[in-house]
């Protein structure tokens, strides 16, 4: 009995799996998913390798330090390393490689080297928060302010304001944000000491806990606001600059001239007609710039003593701390490629030409 | 007022009466005259053609009788006055608010080539709303009423289409779109620029149909600005001929094309099959328009007119009635008239070879 059901049942199944198949090639939303998981693997098979050429490595540095020091054995040095350390240093790079692969498939990142035997994924989600908030903040309030100040260049184009504004934004957008940090800290903390530095280094007051309460929010908004006042500073001249272009061409567009023939209320134009339609490329940029920002924020949270992702990232490779260097570079890598692959689905949203055919 | 008078209609009844209207461009190389002194008086109800080659300023009058002329342009002098039951308004006059009323409640004007007329992210249905709400009709059940009914007149699916965004109808579809929506506010005055321009040959029979339906069924002035004859023929009741920025020739569609009395009619005419529909060759008129920024000394049409005298060349003709609803901007109309218009036909005929 079980014999015949067997031969049944398999060409239905093919069947089935074939149409399976053909279904999900077609599936828009799974070849993206696909397409995203394919590159967070190859980002994370080349930081493994990339990571691993870099010069000197903390347990080398161990293993010198016990001889020198201590007077082991080179062998002893590094039996005692690791154990500490709970690698097999005699294991090729490729073992290591699939060791790491197979853990991480577990949702193990490993433990750090440097701060011995404390799970980088504790690590990660200790400093990640901070960084997602500043960041985030930033980029709401850089987005939509530029935005609108975008548009109030194009509205106004060609006045004393535009000129102004367009001059800023241009100097703003070029100067690398680590330049604008220094500047923030030497002038507005040392010199003319608006900012307490001290008092607002670290995410948090010391003895705060985070609750939702109005005085911890207002902690936090406290000590993230250097850091959010350079990345809005540094990405805000990009939002001004590219709206003012869309929104002059969009100006231009037939369909306004036609609202403004219908004799439209303005705010109704500028809002539906020309803002909304000047904005959609700029929320593929938004998802990009995600990624840049939290790549790039390693500097300005060394600049600002501020507990994120970026600090641990170059905490980490100071101490050539690969578990946690990989471990970061994999949330970046994740956040950028999910940020790009809601960016899809938010443009096919607001874009009709893309969501219906 | 004075170059008007003679231009109103007995009974002294108007819907727009524009009298010496002036309008250039600022451009680059310098001040295009694209408007130069156009005088004209648009009855209750009827359907006024203004043909011309491209380039004669038609698009531009059209514009600036809504005041949607780009900010490079200006107008110079002149009167918009548009009359509404009793009440006699300048359209130059009228400030931001009125202006906005009078758009499309007032006046509709459809535009040239509109397949970009509707906002890509918007379905029809919302803009159709956008349009009823800015002029203060917000019944949804009423709106919803006389779209449908519209958009049966000019042969559309109404439930489809208020549904659809606006990619996803075909430029006729789209073209025949906004002539409905532009009857959505009954308004006294409708302005079609090149209606069939961009259309396919049967695409432009339907809307030819359906604008010859419309006109029928529904009370309203038509300013209809072609350079296809014989859309003009199909549809007006007067032609206004442009030519360089001026009216050379008005008259009543049986006149303008049987018996035209300015040389560049005759050639226009001449150019494309009759309204009889008897095919003749398709010939043009040797040379082209001039250039607006510097037009022609005496009558701009003299570089390419057979007739031309040297009072052509120095003296600019103006605008005058010559017969019952016939006027004409010629020096030799005359002449014109006597040979049937042959000269220019032979002299058109002869440089296309
Ligand atoms: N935005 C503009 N800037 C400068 N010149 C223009 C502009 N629009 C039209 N013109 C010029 O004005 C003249 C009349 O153009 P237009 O009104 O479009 O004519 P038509 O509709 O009869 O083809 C042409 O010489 C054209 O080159
Ligand atoms: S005025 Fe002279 S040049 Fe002009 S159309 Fe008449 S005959 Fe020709
Ligand atoms: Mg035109």
């Amino acid at each position: 009995m079980t014999t015949t059901s067997l031969a049944q049942s398999t060409p239905s199944r093919r069947f089935d799996v074939l149409y399976w198949l053909r279904r999900l090639s077609r599936n828009f939303i799974l070849r993206r998913v696909l397409m995203a998981l394919a590159k967070i693997y190859v980002v994370i098979t080349l930081t493994f390798f990339i990571v691993r050429l870099m010069p000197t490595n903390p347990i080398e540095a161990y293993v010198n330090e016990l001889i020198d020091q201590y007077g082991f054995t080179y062998q002893e040095a590094r039996d005692q390393a690791a154990a500490l350390y709970g690698i097999d240093l005699e294991a090729s790079l490729w073992t290591q490689y699939l060791e790491y692969m197979k853990n991480l498939l577990h949702g193990d990142l490993g433990t750090s080297y440097r701060s011995k035997g404390t799970p980088v994924a504790k690590m990660i989600a200790k400093f990640l928060p901070w960084t997602l908030f500043s960041v985030g903040v930033s980029l709401l309030i850089s987005f939509t302010l530029g935005m609108l100040l975008g548009m109030i260049m194009a509205y106004r184009r060609g006045s004393v304001l535009d000129h102004v504004l367009t001059t800023i934004a241009s100097i703003f957008s070029s100067i690398p944000n680590y330049l604008v940090g220094m500047m923030i800290l030497v002038f507005l903390g040392v010199q003319w000491k608006i900012f307490p530095i001290t008092k607002m280094r670290g995410a948090m007051s010391p003895g705060m806990k985070p609750e939702l309460s109005w005085a911890f929010i207002k902690d936090i908004f406290y000590h993230a606001t250097m850091p959010i006042l350079t990345y809005v500073l540094t990405t805000i001249g990009g939002w001004m600059l590219a709206m003012k272009s869309n929104t002059i061409n969009t100006l231009g567009e037939d369909y306004v001239t036609v609202a403004k023939a219908r004799g439209l209320k303005e705010s109704r134009i500028i809002t539906s007609y020309v803002g909304r339609n000047a904005s959609l490329p700029l929320f593929t940029q938004l998802a990009i710039s995600i990624g840049f920002i939290v790549g790039g924020s390693a500097l300005i949270e060394f600049i600002f003593v501020y507990q994120g992702v970026g600090q641990l990232l170059l905490n980490s490779i100071n101490y050539r701390d690969y578990p946690v260097m990989q471990g970061v570079f994999l949330v970046i890598t994740i956040a950028v490629i999910l940020a790009n692959f809601l960016a899809e689905f938010v443009y096919g949203w607001l874009d009709p030409r893309i969501r219906v055919q | 007022m004075k170059s008007a008078t003679e231009n109103v209609p007995s009974d002294g009844q108007f819907t727009l009466k524009v009298e010496d209207l002036w309008v250039t461009y600022l451009a680059e190389r310098g001040k295009v005259k694209a408007v130069r002194g156009v005088s004209f008086t648009l009855r209750p109800g009827e359907t006024l053609a203004f043909i011309g080659e491209s380039g004669c300023g038609k698009t531009t009058l059209g514009l600036s009788l809504i005041r949607l002329l780009p900010s490079t342009a200006e107008v110079e002098k002149g009167h918009i006055l548009y009359r509404r039951d009793t009440e006699v308004m300048d359209v130059l006059q009228m400030n931001d608010r009125e202006l906005r009323q009078f758009r499309w409640k007032e006046c509709a004007m459809i535009f040239q080539g509109a397949q970009n007329a509707f906002n890509p992210v918007l379905r029809i249905w919302a803009q159709v709303l956008d349009t009823a709400r800015s002029h203060g009709v917000t019944n949804k059940k009423e709106i919803r009423q006389r779209m449908e009914d519209l958009f049966r007149l000019v042969q559309l699916e109404p439930e489809r289409v208020l549904r659809a965004y606006p990619h996803q109808l075909s430029g006729g579809m789209r073209q025949r779109v906004l002539i409905a929506l532009g009857l959505l506010l009954k308004p006294p005055l409708v302005i079609l620029d090149e209606p069939t321009t961009a259309l396919d040959i049967l695409t432009q029979r339907s809307v030819i149909d359906v604008l010859r339906d419309i006109k029928e069924k529904m009370d309203f002035s038509l300013i209809l600005i072609s350079h296809d004859l014989s859309l003009a023929a199909e549809l007006a009741d007067r032609v206004a001929t442009m030519y360089a920025g001026k009216l050379v020739e008005v008259a009543n569609v049986w006149d303008t094309y049987y018996h035209p009395l300015h040389p560049y009619t005759v050639g226009l005419i001449h150019a494309v099959p009759t309204l009889a529909g008897e095919r003749e060759e398709l010939i043009s008129i040797p040379g082209s328009p001039p250039d607006l920024i510097d037009p022609p000394k005496g009558c701009a049409f003299h570089p390419r007119c057979p007739y031309a005298t040297e009072k052509c060349r120095t003296e600019e003709p103006p605008l005058i009635p010559v017969a019952q609803d016939h006027e004409v901007a010629c020096w030799h109309w005359q002449q014109v008239q006597e040979d049937g218009g042959q000269r220019m036909m032979v002299y058109s005929e002869a440089k296309a070879g």
